[in-house]
């Protein structure tokens, strides 16, 4: 079964759409992601998921039940922009969003969140004296006490350092291991490439990509190069058949036109210079994310 | 509603109420408002004896010739016997006349000289007193015929003081006219005070009681602390909750908990923690006026009959102006332009304020009656009216409620409207228009 079936759905603000006719189904255990430019629609799809805004026509089902208020406790969310109550304390706090949630067993549960995120000696601080990583990983706690079928994170690993990223996200992991459909927004194309089981992309209140990172790539073919050569930059603006040029620096990506002989490319690199890599790829989902987005660019 | 809202209403209740009675400022403010709020009364109780205590210099011209020496009398008399306390330390100043000749021709010359002395610090003021005022023909002017020259004529306590004297020697010059001895006739010069008595009752055998001289505690003290006390109580309950809603929207708190709880829900259980909080201000204020009262022997006057009424009117009151407080917090974008639709917000508490002493004066008057039947007033005012001495006709207050209630329950309809659509909206503060398009729209 889904654990999201989004049928259609519409939402205008102001005279503009922010989400157009989108139909979704999310299969249930999976992790989803959402990726999108900022202003595509992504916040708003996920608001209407939750409840907190309704769509103008369409409808939108969790576990094949239309949205109801008993299904939010079913429901967690880490929302992109966050904010906490300062002055309450990190325990107080995340016993305050479980029983909203109406979760059971909630000192255990926060016991467990916390020294796992290595928070159990701030249980008793206010939030205001943790630091930015500190109050994310608390945020992130409070959207998932309640142990939810479904949890919604919005940017989760934004503003983390790396290690923190880590815990957070082996905790998301886990959650999907024990059964939890995890749906999460991000602007980090490698982050989604690596754990998403499937990908949608909306654009201009559209879905544009849908499926697994196979089956996107697969639409766009093998059509890029990854060349690196030992004399460092070079110019490859002379190369036949090259549609779009990405200078990485060290390394380049090329964009082939269809048709495009690779082999003679490949000799006209070498009579330039010495080849140290030279690898014909599908696109990058940040690639496929750009050639979208920003079409003129291209 | 179902018991999962009620749950999470009652939450969001708490959790706004403990964040409110626990901080220092509530505490603060719970001991300090009444004091703010007497603190003109108290002032002046404190500090009536620290008055400038330097001898007053004044000049008399006088044109009748035959004021001044009186005035000039009384001022001694009181300068020997009144402007001390019972330790003999002088707390009030000598009042020293003298008098100015002054030909009709000379007055105004004379007036320049003396304001420049008063100018100057030679002189504390002057009084002029013109011969009309000893006349007895009703044709003749007796405009002004007494003026009191000062820097600040008009609320110096000398003014008052020397009414007295020259109204007394004007009465014992006609009375010598008449052949009269002024000593003679000292009854004619005394004052006598007028008591206010409550009306009488009958006994149990239906005999009249003694009647009760009325008290002005319980005649003014007691409304205009229930009115102060209401008044503290919905700043504390209603105000805090546009800083709390604009801090949750601009710290993107309420997004997290809108995923659980409706914005109704949202909006209701926050105005509902407001309630809490004047309910917690008010037993602290009733249970230290029983105290109080009751270790000075002043039980009597504490208005229990009037408790309910009062707890039903704050009840409406924070309702009233926590919605529209949380409705104006959800759609500002910061403190600044807040304060804009805070002050027209606010008008429910401060008429009262500001017509206070009409309607304390006259509670039965048609325009005190109207402007209690009026739902935003009603709280204030018709517990004001309510707490007076004779009360108020037992319709009043019924017809008050069911329109407080009315209009209450609309503005908590408006309120989340407008909450709903604000509190998740970025950018600039919507004008008052567009606020109400959300109202009415959605």
């Amino acid at each position: 079964m889904d654990a999201i079936s989004i049928n259609q759905i519409t939402k205008t603000f102001s005279n503009q759409k922010a989400v157009d006719n989108l139909s979704l189904a999310i299969p249930s255990e999976s992790i989803y992601g959402f990726i999108g430019p900022n202003g595509s629609g992504k916040t708003t799809t996920l608001r209407m998921i939750l409840s907190i805004i309704y769509p103008d026509s369409g409808s939108i089902e969790l576990f094949g039940q239309p949205t109801s208020g008993s299904l939010r406790d079913d429901i967690g969310y880490l929302p992109e922009e966050r904010g906490l109550y300062n002055k309450m304390k990190v325990g107080e706090l995340i016993r305050f969003f479980g029983k909203l949630k109406n979760t059971d067993d909630l000192d255990k549960k926060i016991d467990y969140w916390l020294e796992r995120f290595d928070l159990l000696d701030w249980k008793n601080k206010k939030i205001d004296a943790l630091s930015k990583g500190m109050s994310q990983k608390v945020q992130f706690i409070a959207s998932i006490i309640s142990s939810p079928k479904i949890v919604i994170l919005d940017e989760p690993f934004s503003g983390l350092d790396p290690v923190n990223a880590e815990t957070m996200r082996s905790a998301v992991i886990d959650l999907q291991k024990q059964g939890t459909t995890i749906v999460f927004s991000t602007h980090d194309m490698g982050t989604a490439e690596k754990m998403c089981d499937r990908i949608f992309m909306i654009y201009q209140g559209k879905k544009v990509l849908d499926g697994t990172l196979a089956e996107i790539q697969e639409r766009y073919g093998s059509d890029t190069l990854k060349v690196r050569m030992t004399s460092g930059e070079v110019s490859m603006q002379t190369l036949p058949g090259i549609e779009k040029i990405t200078d990485y620096g060290r390394e380049q990506d090329l964009r082939l036109s269809p048709g495009t002989d690779t082999q003679e490319i490949l000799n006209k690199l070498i009579s330039i210079g010495r080849v140290e890599r030279f690898e014909i790829v599908k696109p990058s989902l940040h690639d496929i994310f750009v050639r979208i987005a920003n079409p003129e660019k291209e | 509603m179902k018991s999962r809202s009620i749950r999470n209403l009652l939450l969001i209740a708490q959790r706004e109420y403990l964040a409110t009675v626990k901080s220092k400022a509530f505490i603060i403010s719970l001991v300090l408002a009444p004091l703010f709020m007497g603190g003109s009364i108290i002032a002046m109780v404190l500090f009536q004896d620290k008055v400038d205590t330097r001898d007053k210099k004044i000049a008399i011209i006088d044109s009748t010739g035959q004021i001044a020496p009186a005035i000039i009398e009384k001022a001694d008399h009181r300068n020997a016997n009144n402007i001390t306390d019972k330790e003999g330390k002088q707390n009030k100043p000598a009042y020293l006349f003298h008098i100015v000749e002054a030909a009709t021709e000379e007055l105004e010359e004379t007036r320049l000289e003396l304001s420049d002395d008063v100018r100057n610090r030679k002189l504390f003021g002057f009084v002029e007193i013109a011969d009309s005022i000893l006349s007895t023909d009703p044709k003749v002017s007796k405009e002004t015929p007494v003026r009191f020259y000062s820097k600040n004529p008009s609320l110096d306590d000398l003014r008052g003081w020397i009414r007295g004297p020259i109204n007394d020697a004007i009465r014992g010059i006609h009375l010598s006219e008449l052949g009269i001895d002024k000593n003679e006739v000292g009854y004619l010069f005394e004052w006598h005070r007028v008591d206010g008595m409550k009306l009488v009752e009958a006994d149990e055998s239906g005999k009249a009681k003694d009647a009760e001289k009325a008290n002005e505690l319980a005649a003014f003290g007691i409304p205009v602390a229930m009115l102060f006390i209401m008044f503290i109580m919905v700043m504390m309950g209603a105000m805090p909750l546009l800083n709390s809603v604009m801090e949750e929207k601009n710290q993107h708190i309420a997004e997290t908990i809108l995923c659980s709880v409706t914005p109704f829900q949202f909006m209701l259980g926050k105005v509902l923690g407001g309630v809490a909080v004047s309910l917690t201000g008010s037993a602290f204020y009733i249970t230290m006026s029983v105290l109080l009262f009751g270790n000075m022997g002043f039980m009597g006057y504490i208005p229990f009959e009037l408790i309910p009424w009062f707890l039903v009117y704050l009840i409406g009151a924070i309702m009233l102006m926590g919605s529209m407080m949380a409705a104006i917090g959800s759609a500002c974008a910061d403190a600044k332009e807040a304060q804009n639709y805070t002050f027209p917000a606010m008008l429910p508490i401060m008429v009262p304020m500001f017509v206070l002493s009409v309607i304390i004066k006259e509670p039965m008057s048609g325009f005190a009656t109207t402007l209690s039947l009026i739902p935003p007033f009603t709280p204030m005012l018709m517990m004001l009216r309510q707490s007076m001495p004779g009360g108020v006709p037992m319709w009043q207050p019924m017809v008050g409620l069911a329109g407080l209630f009315i209009f209450t329950v609309i503005t908590v309809w408006v309120g989340s409207r407008i909450f709903r659509v604000g509190i998740l909206m970025k950018g600039k503060t919507p004008s008052f228009s567009t606020m109400m398009k959300w109202a009415i729209k959605g």
